[in-house]
């Protein structure tokens, strides 16, 4: 899995003209509308970017169609954006729809992530119980943050994590989507728990 | 078809009715392929989305005589970008930019970089993010001297 190994045997010409940084990922979990574009826009050093993953569902299972013995395809809007720690080393964050239905697109976004923040609007609670669910069962180093919109919730922190059924291992706090520092200090949340975890 | 909207688009290729990215012949420039196909396999490993990809030297030698999308993944590869970038910033689906990726890492025009998950996740870079974004200030605005 060296990813440059086959490059140190290829020729001049087939070099890279420059080096490029080593990507990390965050990956930024939530229902529509839940402040996951604002948060990545908060702090990218580019304006979010989107691309659209098309994603072939099979339809059995998934969802109420079931019975419906074709294969639909479906497109995801996915935001993400970047922050360059130093010319070595970029951070990227990526913004997925959290429910359910999107579950089936997780593997290619989540993939090799360093950790995730799933974040929740306390009056849709349900959008964000199978990112959860993933993030737990895929043991990625995550947080819960709660969007506090015009700095309110709806529910106290205590009701949320009970809601949720997240263990006390996993942070959970009340940040603001629109306001870089609250959207940095989150992730260093996220970051922390991703450091504890690979025991440094 | 030539304007990506088919009455019965359920073809395995077909995206779809889609928003801002054009559907157009979003597969056909791949021939068909999708990633995680012989192609990606033949590697050995898949491309994750922060994958970096960069233009070889002999790629942007080569850029004139390179058509459409593979033109343009390389020409704006000079500047290192991940499969997404790259995917947002042509219209291209994450899988076409997969499978044009791997035909020009073939050639020889294109550099595939895939994070290693083992370096990634090491302490030591841990620790260099959580420097870089504790130096991030709070607002965007650059401060006034007085007011």
């Amino acid at each position: 899995m060296t990813p440059t190994e086959p490059l140190a045997r290829a020729s001049a010409a087939q070099q890279a003209a420059v080096r490029p940084p080593l990507p990390v990922k965050l990956v930024i979990a939530g229902g529509f509308g839940v402040g996951k574009t604002t948060a990545v826009g908060s702090i990218s050093e580019i304006e979010p970017l989107t691309t659209e993953a098309a994603i072939t569902e099979v339809a059995a299972g998934v969802d109420d169609l079931s019975h419906t013995p074709t294969k639909t395809t479906t497109t995801v809007a996915m935001d993400f954006g970047c922050i360059t720690i130093d010319p070595t080393l970029k951070l990227y964050l990526f913004g997925t729809p959290g429910q359910e239905r999107f579950g089936f697109m997780w593997d290619d976004i989540v993939e090799g992530a360093i950790g995730g923040l799933v974040i929740v609007d306390t009056r849709r609670l349900d959008d964000c119980y199978a990112a959860v669910d993933y993030f737990e069962h895929k043991q990625i180093p995550f947080a819960v943050a709660v969007n506090a919109f015009d700095g309110r919730t709806a529910h106290t922190l205590d009701e949320v994590r009970w809601a949720l059924d997240v263990s006390e291992g996993v942070p959970l706090l009340v940040f603001d989507a629109r306001e870089r520092g609250s959207v940095r200090d989150a992730l260093l949340v996220v970051l922390e728990q991703a450091l504890a975890r690979s025991g440094g | 078809m030539a304007d990506g909207r088919t009455p019965h688009g359920a073809g395995e290729d077909d995206v779809g009715p889609v928003g801002p990215a054009p559907a157009v012949r979003p597969f056909l420039v791949t021939a068909g392929r999708v990633a995680g196909g012989a192609g990606e396999a033949s590697s050995g490993r898949t491309m994750p989305v922060e994958t970096q990809l960069v233009a070889t030297t002999g790629g942007l030698a080569a850029l004139h005589r390179l058509s459409f999308e593979q033109h343009d993944i390389v020409a704006a590869c000079r500047i290192p970008q991940s499969i997404a970038e790259i995917a947002a910033r042509l219209r291209l689906h994450l899988n076409v930019v997969r499978v044009l990726a791997e035909d020009l890492r073939t050639a020889g025009q294109l550099s595939v970089h895939v994070p290693d998950s083992g370096v990634t996740h090491d302490a030591s870079v841990l620790r260099r993010v959580i420097d870089g974004l504790r130096a991030i200030p709070d607002s965007r605005r650059v401060l006034r001297d007085t007011d």
